[in-house]
């Protein structure tokens, strides 16, 4: 990619379906590697954009027909991420941290993505949908 | 990638082998949650996870596996899981899954 180039977008539409979520993690695992994020950072990046997606195909409240909006923010020495769906949202203040003792089989989701990325931001409520944005940094070379 | 699923009894250490080829998301882990249910509904045992060629698991996948463990806790039997990728025991480590399901190398 061009070096010297400030901020770039790259936006992709998706069905919500859980079969384009492969795809996506492809997505970001390229433009990651071209960027020149380490495996470990790729890793946790498919992990939280699969992660979003599947939030906003489970919760967004859309049908199949309906798209939601995957955005790629890649600046100089950061990636941003946002995950955003048009459906009806939720109060983010209900969302837990989960306790590891008693692991209940959902809302480990947005956990995940809070402790692998370096900085996340829910907006969500009021027939607004969500939109989940993520932050990784390009650590500087040893 | 799809999810390939393979599962056998081991009579012989009594327990479940439970052989997982792919990438496990919400596209896939409802292929793994029926195959773990049909084999706890045969028989309550515990699992051994074979990761060697699992590729990627995200939290669909892992509920899975803590639907599984309250069954199986309450007859004190256990999930193992064998080989995984150092990005999918990392994800057992944040979410404390590594507390409640055995990691071996």
């Amino acid at each position: 990619m061009n070096e010297g180039i400030n901020r770039e977008l790259i936006e992709l539409s998706i069905p919500h379906r859980s079969e384009y979520i492969g795809m996506i993690r492809l997505t970001v695992a390229s433009i990651a590697s071209r960027m020149g994020f380490d495996i470990e950072d790729i890793e946790d990046m498919k992990v939280a954009i699969s992660e979003a997606c599947a939030n906003a195909i489970r919760h967004g409240g859309c049908s199949e027909e309906e798209n939601f909006i995957v955005q790629f923010i890649r600046e100089q020495n950061r990636l941003e991420i946002s995950v955003s769906d048009f459906g009806k949202g939720y109060s983010v203040n209900t969302l837990q941290t989960p306790n590891t003792q008693e692991l209940n089989e959902g809302g480990l989701g947005i956990f995940i993505i809070k402790s692998l990325m370096d900085d996340v931001k829910i907006k969500s409520g009021n027939s607004q949908g969500t939109s989940i944005t993520m932050i990784k940094n390009l650590r500087e070379e040893a | 990638m799809a999810l390939k699923i393979q599962k056998s009894y081991n009579e012989e250490e009594q327990l479940w082998v439970l052989e997982l080829e792919g990438e496990v998301d919400l596209h896939t882990a409802g292929n793994l949650k029926e195959a773990v249910t049909d084999m706890l509904e045969e028989k309550i045992s515990s699992i051994r996870v074979i990761g060697d060629r699992l590729e990627y698991i995200d939290s669909t996948g892992l509920s899975v596996f803590i639907g599984a463990i309250k069954k199986l806790q309450a007859k004190n039997h256990h999930i193992i899981v064998t080989n995984l990728k150092p990005s999918i025991k990392k994800l057992l480590n944040i979410t404390g899954l590594d507390k409640i399901i055995v990691v071996e190398n």
